[in-house]
């Protein structure tokens, strides 16, 4: 008997040891696939590793230290003035004063304020760095490509976040016809980023397009979307947005059918109605949603490639290069590893401070 | 020593049937996709399914070895491939352009394939000159080759003769930018039809175009380690072509597929691109609902001192790592290769010109289609300088040579640029 009841013990798990139990596969995949190959990008990033070279002998790979960190970010001779990117910076400048002013009229918390006059500090001072006379960067690419990326995101997250939430707000009824938008308007997301790209190609195609053969059809005469430095970037934008629409739709539908319905019974007694219920009641009531919808988007699309590297290949000179794909050239087509990996952390760098501002935002509100 | 008689008798019983034991070999190729290649070599059409005829073939004819070819698209091809060899698991044999061959062949990632190619049937006294310097490096023959390939000056003959621009059946052939200006004016005057057509926005065909005019005043990229692009020869080049934009004689913002599309829609008199395309073109001006009717293939012109037109070629490769582990799988990926080699006439049909004298003698060669409107381009091929950094330098002069055409950057400016980022490469 006795030694049944120690064998019955042994087979019985303490609730720590049953939490860890539980874990371990979580824990064993999180670490196998994500910790160990960020820190060994890390690791990576701090050598001298050609990619082909290693792959035939190990010992290829040399230490460098930072010195990948100091040939991406620094150059020869380069000095700061205060105004080498003068539309830009005066408009950090403008956004800074902007954030200041409200805080003090009491419009904006100081948690909200805080992190958006560091952002707008950050872009005033880092946009001064410029080479100087006889000067240049070690690596010509790296900053005009981080700045491409930056344009993207800031045209396709809030591009992407007003589309969703009208479109939320113009589905959200109970018909039949408005399930069936509902669907059609999220296919899109369901579709791989080759598809998408594809699609659009053939959209913004100059000689066989839809869109040219409709501004021929008004006697424009057509554009070549894809391949002028001026539209380029524009037209990734515009697929990006009805590629990402999905799911920003469906948070927002959720956000919306949050919303008391006894709020915009009281406010129609009140006479509003259509836009002015949309503007006084349901944005107010969205904000969280919305918070949650530009964070996620912003995180998203500055990991920004395929659209990119299908539909642009980077060009025409360089208009649509982006981090990812500068990233992915560095290291399989350079066969610098070290380099892009270094890229890789910076990247991760930019989005942790996005992570950081949604932190602090979403800590204000629980408040 | 009975013995080991016995034990020798024993090791060749046991070996043979090892010999004998079917191998997979894995193989890598761009050319695109055709599904249902079937293995019949001498009907398929255009590239994609002409390549994909002959591996099938070899899969089915070459005792005890299938062959499985990998999925790999043209873009990413060489990532793709580079990504297997970090992965430890290379193809077993995989086509490579001679321009490439430096930088994997450089860190020894080829197999030296030179003392077993006549075992394997492959005699190299039957290559060309130009082949052979393609596929050794360092004094090593590491890949067997399949074709070279150039800039072709593809004409719609009709738009031609419409502008007065033939004589006794034959494009005339500008022999200066000035006169290539001239040519351009006068299709423009008789037809409203653009002169060139050309992808100057993504792929690089505008940079072949240009590295051709270079060639032909003598002048090149780089020499050695020194960057040589901001030159009045390379200035000339650009010149010339712009000139045609700037006059409304050609669309600079028109991609690969586009530009395809314009000449094949007959909106373009001539176009730049490759001779992997002369089969497909064949085909199509025979398509009455195609804008092209009457189709030609003309060698690339000359507008300065001497003919130059670019090339490259595309050779058969195997890791080095095959030869050192794995001995059977390495014979069975040189069997493929000599299978393919063998093949060289069907491939031939692609447009691209054959690497084996046999070959370029036979008269079924010579009675390819096209084929001998544009027999000199083999005397006029130039090479790419062969570097470790190619495909980066390529790049680097194709997003300048943008920034101009689509940008409209100096080109004193821009080729200063070129210069100082192609050194910055050839330091490293």
């Amino acid at each position: 008997m006795a030694r049944q009841t120690t064998g019955k013990r042994k087979r019985t798990l303490s609730q720590q040891q049953a939490a860890w139990a539980l874990l371990a596969p979580f824990l064993a995949t999180y670490c196998a696939f994500l910790v160990y190959p960020f820190f060994k990008g890390v690791w990576i990033s701090l050598h001298d590793w050609n990619l082909l070279a290693v792959a035939m002998n190990p010992a290829a790979a040399k230490w460098v230290g930072l010195h990948n960190y100091v040939h991406m970010l620094w150059g020869r001779n380069i000095t700061w003035g205060p105004l080498s990117h003068p539309l830009v910076q005066l408009l950090a400048l403008a956004v800074l004063a902007g954030a200041f002013g409200l805080h003090r009229a009491g419009r904006l918390s100081g948690r909200s304020a805080i992190p958006i006059a560091i952002a707008a500090l950050l872009i005033f001072l880092l946009l001064g760095f410029t080479p100087g006379e006889g000067g240049r960067w070690f690596d010509r690419r790296f900053w005009p490509t981080v700045g491409n990326t930056v344009l993207f995101v800031t045209l396709a997250a809030p591009g992407t976040t007003i589309a969703a939430l009208l479109l939320a707000a113009a589905l959200n009824r109970e018909t039949r016809m408005m399930a069936v938008f509902r669907t059609l308007f999220f296919l899109s997301q369901v579709l791989s980023v080759t598809v998408v790209t594809l699609i659009w190609q053939i959209m913004f195609s100059p000689t066989q397009g839809l869109i040219d053969n409709v501004i021929r059809v008004f006697g424009g005469s057509p554009v070549s979307w894809l391949t002028d430095p001026h539209f380029a970037m524009l037209a990734i934008v515009v697929t990006t947005i009805w590629w990402s629409l999905g799911i920003a739709m469906i948070l927002f539908l959720a956000g919306i059918q949050d919303i008391n319905r006894e709020i915009y019974e009281a406010a129609a007694l009140d006479n509003a109605r259509g836009w002015k219920s949309f503007w006084f009641i349901t944005l107010p009531n969205l904000k969280r949603t919305i918070t949650l919808v530009v964070v996620l988007q912003i995180i998203l699309h500055f990991q920004v490639f395929g659209q990119s590297h299908l539909m642009t290949q980077g060009g025409p000179d360089d208009r649509t290069q982006v981090l990812v794909r500068y990233i992915y050239q560095s290291a399989f087509r350079d066969s610098e590893i070290g380099r892009a990996s270094a890229m890789a952390v910076f990247l991760f760098a930019i989005m942790s401070v996005f992570a950081v501002i949604q932190f602090l935002i979403g800590r204000e509100k629980s408040e | 020593m009975k013995h080991l008689a016995l034990g020798l008798a024993l090791a060749a019983g046991l070996a043979s049937p090892a010999a004998a034991e079917p191998v997979t070999v894995n193989l890598a190729r761009f050319f695109g996709a055709c599904e249902n290649a079937g293995t019949d070599t001498k009907t398929s059409v255009g590239e994609a399914c002409i390549i994909q005829s002959i591996i099938n073939a070899a899969s089915k004819e070459i005792p005890d070895v299938t062959v499985k070819t990998l999925p790999t698209d043209w873009g990413n091809y060489y990532d793709h491939v580079k990504a297997m060899f970090a992965a430890g698991n290379p193809p077993d044999i995989f086509v490579i352009h001679r321009s490439s061959i430096p930088e994997f062949a450089s860190l020894g990632a080829l197999a030296d394939i030179g003392p077993d190619l006549k075992a394997a049937g492959i005699d190299t006294s039957d290559w060309t000159e130009g082949a052979k310097k393609a596929v050794t490096y360092d004094g090593k023959i590491v890949a067997v080759p399949m074709d070279f390939h150039a800039n072709l000056w593809h004409v719609n003959m009709d738009i031609m003769k419409k502008a007065g621009l033939v004589k006794d059946g034959k494009p005339i052939l500008p022999h200066s930018p000035e006169e290539l200006l001239a040519q351009a004016k006068k299709v423009k005057e008789a037809t409203g039809k653009d002169y060139l057509a050309a992808d100057f926005s993504q792929f690089p065909i505008g940079v072949r175009l240009v590295l051709s005019l270079i060639w032909q005043q003598g002048s090149n990229i780089f020499d050695g380690d020194t960057a040589t692009i901001d030159t009045p020869e390379a200035l000339n080049a650009v010149k010339a072509i712009t000139q045609l934009f700037d006059g409304g004689y050609a669309n600079p913002k028109l991609n690969y597929a586009d530009s395809q599309q314009e000449f094949l829609n007959g909106n373009a008199a001539v176009l730049v691109n490759g001779t992997w395309v002369v089969n497909e073109y064949t085909k199509q001006a025979e398509n009455p609902d195609t804008g092209l009717k009457d189709y030609y293939v003309s060698d690339f012109p000359q507008l300065f001192g001497q003919p130059a037109t670019w090339a490259d070629n595309h050779t058969w490769a195997i890791p080095s790592t095959l030869k050192d582990q794995h001995p059977e799988k390495y014979k069975a990926a040189l069997k493929v290769a000599a299978f393919i080699y063998n093949h060289d006439a069907d491939w031939a049909r692609t447009g691209h010109m054959a690497v084996r004298k046999s070959v370029l003698e036979s008269k079924a060669y010579r009675d390819l289609p096209h084929r001998a409107e544009y027999v000199g381009t083999e005397k006029i091929a130039h090479d790419t300088p062969a570097s470790p950094e190619y495909s980066k330098i390529q790049d680097a002069l194709n997003r300048n040579l943008q920034s101009i055409w689509l940008t409209g950057k100096d080109p004193k400016k821009a080729l200063a640029e070129a210069q100082n980022e192609v050194q910055d490469i050839l330091d490293q």
